[in-house]
């Protein structure tokens, strides 16, 4: 036995049992087994298809609502940026004592931005956004009190009710109204959008898990010859797990390219429209797509999902020697 | 090379196929296992392979208990050990050549390394012009010496045989009778398990006959043996 062993000239079993493999010849021998499961995926084209484009489905809808939250998000940073209070002066305050508070405001740190409107500018917006103009002229007197728009950096957002009070007590404020509240609103909504993703994305994921799962096993099953006379000439579990965790994951991977197709499909498909519904908000807002991070995180995770998948089929299928 | 001690082997259904079976197989030796359907030969080969457990007894190859080999080292057991099917066993989504480099693939042998024992094995059995070929366009005859230079290219120290030449006829089932008989000239231990008396007994060589999973004869010299077992 010895002089046989030493006739060899390739990695032998050693006596150990692990296998002396240059990492070259390891290397090479993965990229057989992948081609060999890319081959395999595509001799059988509509079953592999049906298979890929379940997944695809199955991905599309987390991504889906992810791309949906991050253009939302867009209304909530640009909100969050501009922190709002709009403090309305007395009837019978003068226009000099609303700009000495205005001056003084101006040097306060906690403040982005102080706009005055006086009560002759409120009436000029009023009549140039209603549309009354002429009525407004005959006026007698002009309703409009005189205000302050205050800007606040989204920094300075806890000292918006601070800022309010001192506001209130002011002689010369009547009324104070605070646009935080809204902003607190959408911000839960999103906060509530994300939670609702990653319970999704779980879901999913089991269900992406489940369907390669399954195509694993019906493989397995269909190649039972295969495996056993692997089995007997010695192959070691791993090495016939191989093909089928790269199989998984390939239907992983494709899945993952299938969904992001199909997600780029409908955001062309909806961009006109979903263009001009958010320019109509402001020429800053525009439809965002994926993106390369989200775009990549798709593909890596499904490929790792497809992974899982088959490894969880080969350790329950894959016969025991 | 081989030695069984009492060995005994019960199948989860309560059948039990082999009972106290003990015989040694030295190293180099030839021999036939024979019986009838259901005595237990392939049970015993498989034993061998552990594919199947003891109930009793043990099994020595190479002086070491195969009871005690560790699950995960069976695979490593087994390249040791050249195995040929009564069906070939072949897979036909491959090239015949890619069949025989099966043990060598598993084996992690370079490419350059694989391609010249391959070859060397087809020679052997007459295919080398048939290695680009899918198995299935093969005869049976053409198949069951494809099925045989698989199980010989990893050059194992036993090569083991169940039904070899089953369903061949008696011309081509003598041809696969002389390549065993080239292989063990070269020092390869053989197990055949065989119901084809009439072509067993005409070569020379020791035969280990089974009834009911009992070892019932072992001659050293078949030419002497009758027809009539038991
Ligand atoms: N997996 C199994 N489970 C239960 N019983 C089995 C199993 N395999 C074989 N047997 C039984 O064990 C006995 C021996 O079977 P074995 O296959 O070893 O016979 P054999 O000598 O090879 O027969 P043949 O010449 O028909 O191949 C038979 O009675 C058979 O029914
Ligand atoms: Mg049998």
């Amino acid at each position: 036995m010895k002089a046989s062993r030493t006739r060899k000239s390739a990695p032998s079993r050693a006596a150990s049992g692990k296998l002396r493999v240059s990492p070259g010849e390891w290397l090479r021998q993965h990229w057989l087994c992948a081609k060999d499961a890319l081959q395999r995926l595509f001799s059988q084209p509509v079953n592999t298809f049906m298979t890929l484009m379940v997944i695809g489905v199955a991905l599309l809808l987390p991504a889906l609502l992810y791309v949906l939250g991050s253009n939302l998000a867009q209304f909530g940073n640009r909100l969050t940026e501009t922190g709002q209070i709009t403090a309305y002066f007395h009837d019978a305050t003068s226009d000099a004592d609303h700009l000495s508070l205005v001056n003084s405001l101006q040097t306060d740190d906690r403040i982005n931005v102080v706009n005055y409107i006086s009560t002759e500018q409120a009436m000029r917006d009023f009549a140039d956004w209603s549309g009354l103009g002429d009525v407004m002229s005959n006026l007698e007197e002009n309703p409009l009190p005189a205000s302050l728009d205050i800007h606040l950096p989204a920094s300075g957002l806890t000292d918006i009710n601070a800022l309010a009070e001192e506001l209130s007590a002011n002689e010369l404020i009547d009324l104070v109204q605070v646009d935080e509240q809204w902003l607190i609103r959408l911000e839960q909504i999103l906060m509530l959008g994300d939670r609702i993703v990653l319970v999704l994305v779980a879901v999913l994921a089991m269900a992406v898990l489940f369907i390669v799962g399954n195509s694993i096993r019906t493989i397995i099953a269909n190649r039972s010859d295969e495996i056993q006379v692997m089995n007997l000439i010695g192959a070691t579990r791993q090495y016939m797990a191989r093909p089928f965790l790269w199989l998984g994951l390939c239907y992983g991977f494709l899945g993952g390219v299938i969904a992001w197709i199909l997600l780029a499909l409908m955001l062309l498909f909806i961009h006109e429209p979903a263009s001009a519904l958010l320019g109509f908000y402001g020429s800053e807002y525009q439809l965002i797509g994926l993106g390369w991070q989200a775009s990549l995180s798709l593909l890596l995770g499904s490929a790792l999902l497809g992974w899982l998948g088959a490894r969880i089929s080969v350790s329950r299928h894959l016969t025991k020697s | 090379m081989i030695r069984f001690d009492e060995v005994s082997q019960r199948y989860p259904g309560g059948h039990e196929a082999l009972k106290q079976v003990s015989f040694e197989l030295e190293r180099g030796e030839m021999a036939f296992l024979t019986g009838r359907s259901g005595a237990g030969k392939s049970t015993l080969l498989k034993c061998i392979m552990r594919t199947e457990s003891l109930s009793q007894g043990q099994i020595l190859v190479s002086g070491r208990n195969i009871q005690r080999i560790s699950d995960k080292q069976i695979p490593f057991y087994r390249r040791r050990i050249g195995v040929v099917f009564q069906d070939h066993q072949l897979l036909y989504d491959r090239s015949v050549y890619e069949n025989v480099a099966l043990p060598l693939r598993i084996d992690g042998y370079r490419e350059a390394d694989a391609a010249r024992r391959v070859r060397a094995a087809l020679d052997k059995v007459g295919l080398l012009s048939k290695e680009k070929m899918n198995p299935i366009a093969l005869s049976g005859g053409e198949q069951q010496r494809v099925g045989i230079a698989r199980a010989v290219v990893n050059r194992p120290q036993i090569l083991l045989a169940d039904e070899p030449t089953g369903n061949l006829d008696p011309e081509l089932a003598a041809d696969i009778m002389k390549l065993f008989e080239q292989f063990n000239q070269i020092g390869v231990s053989m197990l055949i398990a065989s119901h084809d008396l009439a072509l067993i007994t005409r070569l020379r060589h020791r035969m280990l006959t089974l009834d009911n999973g009992r070892l019932i004869r072992d001659e050293q010299h078949p030419s002497r043996q009758g027809a009539g077992s038991s």
